[in-house]
């Protein structure tokens, strides 16, 4: 038990300081020492459910070793800047005004190719409309691009735009969400009379009915093939 | 901070109990080594009888920790040493005399390594 107990704190706490060094391009979109938990409790696990020589403590100790130093872990990250850094690492700017910053590019282990697609992928094909890129601490890149580049806001335009509801479920593949329809304000009579404005008779004809505190509903019958009705 | 707390309790609560276990782990195997040397003596005093009694009794000390040696060790040391037994309790029946103090000698080098196993020392962790 000690010997496991010992070997468990000694191995976490190696293969965090191991994946920091890897780099955030390695981390995805978990911070270090979430990665880590994934990475060992699956393993410590599977040993003794596939061995039967080795006692259940054996994987239930480490197990729960794991949970208190991750739930430690992730409380100092929360309370301290420092340890945060020195934990799961800082934003890195790995383009400043449209230029790369080849020296925070080396130290992150990113190349030009990898920078390349990432921005393809948020929609940048080059670096000219670019700002600042940074780097984030799960490994995704933010983009700021110049002021020239960016679509415009309602606000920069002028216009004014209307507040759109959190949609909820209200029916789905016949059942009635009652602690939805509860939460929108709703009973069922509206449901029948949303429902008969949409040529259904009953719920069970409904395959989704979505519906916002702003009044606003989106509902798909079942298997009727037309596909959505909006309003 | 509760939960940094919950959490550091937790792992008090595992250490506590793993240095427990390695204490209580080395009592009782140590006893049980200490009578089945005594066993060895008296046998090699020629009372097989008092020895094959002294060690029916750390085999059925040994019975009554059967479950708790399952838990905490290998189950494979734990069956090796039940098997230790019954080979050590056949040569007294047998009063063969060099076959049992090899046998005997086997199972309490087998008895004493099922603690060491569990004992807070950098050679286990290591």
């Amino acid at each position: 038990m000690f010997t496991g107990l010992m070997r468990t704190l000694i191995l976490y706490i190696l293969i965090i300081a191991g994946v920091r060094l890897m780099g955030k391009r390695q981390v995805g979109e978990l911070e270090p020492s979430e990665l880590v938990l994934s990475l060992i409790i699956a393993d410590l696990a599977s040993v003794p459910m596939q061995d039967y020589g080795i006692p259940l403590l054996a994987g239930v100790v480490p197990i729960l070793a794991l949970l208190a130093l991750t739930m430690m872990l992730s409380v100092l990250t929360m309370k301290s800047v420092r340890f945060r850094a020195l934990l799961c690492g800082r934003p890195s700017v790995v383009v400043r005004e449209g230029v790369p910053d080849q020296g925070e590019m080396a130290r992150n282990r990113l190349t030009v190719d990898e920078l390349l697609e990432e921005l393809r992928g948020l929609g940048y094909p080059d670096l000219s409309a670019v700002r600042y890129a940074i780097l984030e601490t799960n490994g995704r890149l933010s983009v700021l691009p110049f002021a020239g580049e960016r679509p415009p806001t309602a606000r920069e335009l002028g216009v004014r735009a209307r507040e759109s509801g959190l949609p909820r479920v209200v029916v789905s593949d016949g059942r009635v969400l009652e602690d939805n329809l509860r939460a929108l304000g709703k009973d069922r009579a509206w449901l029948r009379e949303e429902l008969g404005r949409r040529g259904c008779r009953e719920p069970g004809e409904v395959f989704l009915l979505l519906a916002d505190e702003a009044g606003q509903t989106f509902l798909t019958k079942k298997e009727t093939g037309k596909g959505a009705e909006r309003r | 901070m509760r939960r940094f707390w919950a959490a550091a309790a937790l792992l008090a609560l595992l250490l506590a109990g793993s240095l427990a276990n390695a204490w209580y782990a080395r009592a009782l195997t140590e006893d049980m080594g200490a009578r089945l040397d005594r066993a060895q003596a008296l046998a090699g005093a020629g009372e097989w009888e008092r020895a094959a009694q002294l060690t029916g009794q750390v085999r059925a000390d040994w019975e009554a920790h059967r479950l708790y040696f399952h838990v905490v060790a290998r189950h494979s040391d734990a069956d090796g040493i039940a098997k230790g037994f019954r080979a050590v309790e056949e040569y007294l029946a047998l009063e063969e005399a060099d076959q049992y103090n090899a046998a005997n000698a086997d199972l309490m080098a087998q008895l004493a390594l099922i603690a060491e196993m569990e004992q807070p020392s950098w050679i286990n962790v290591l």
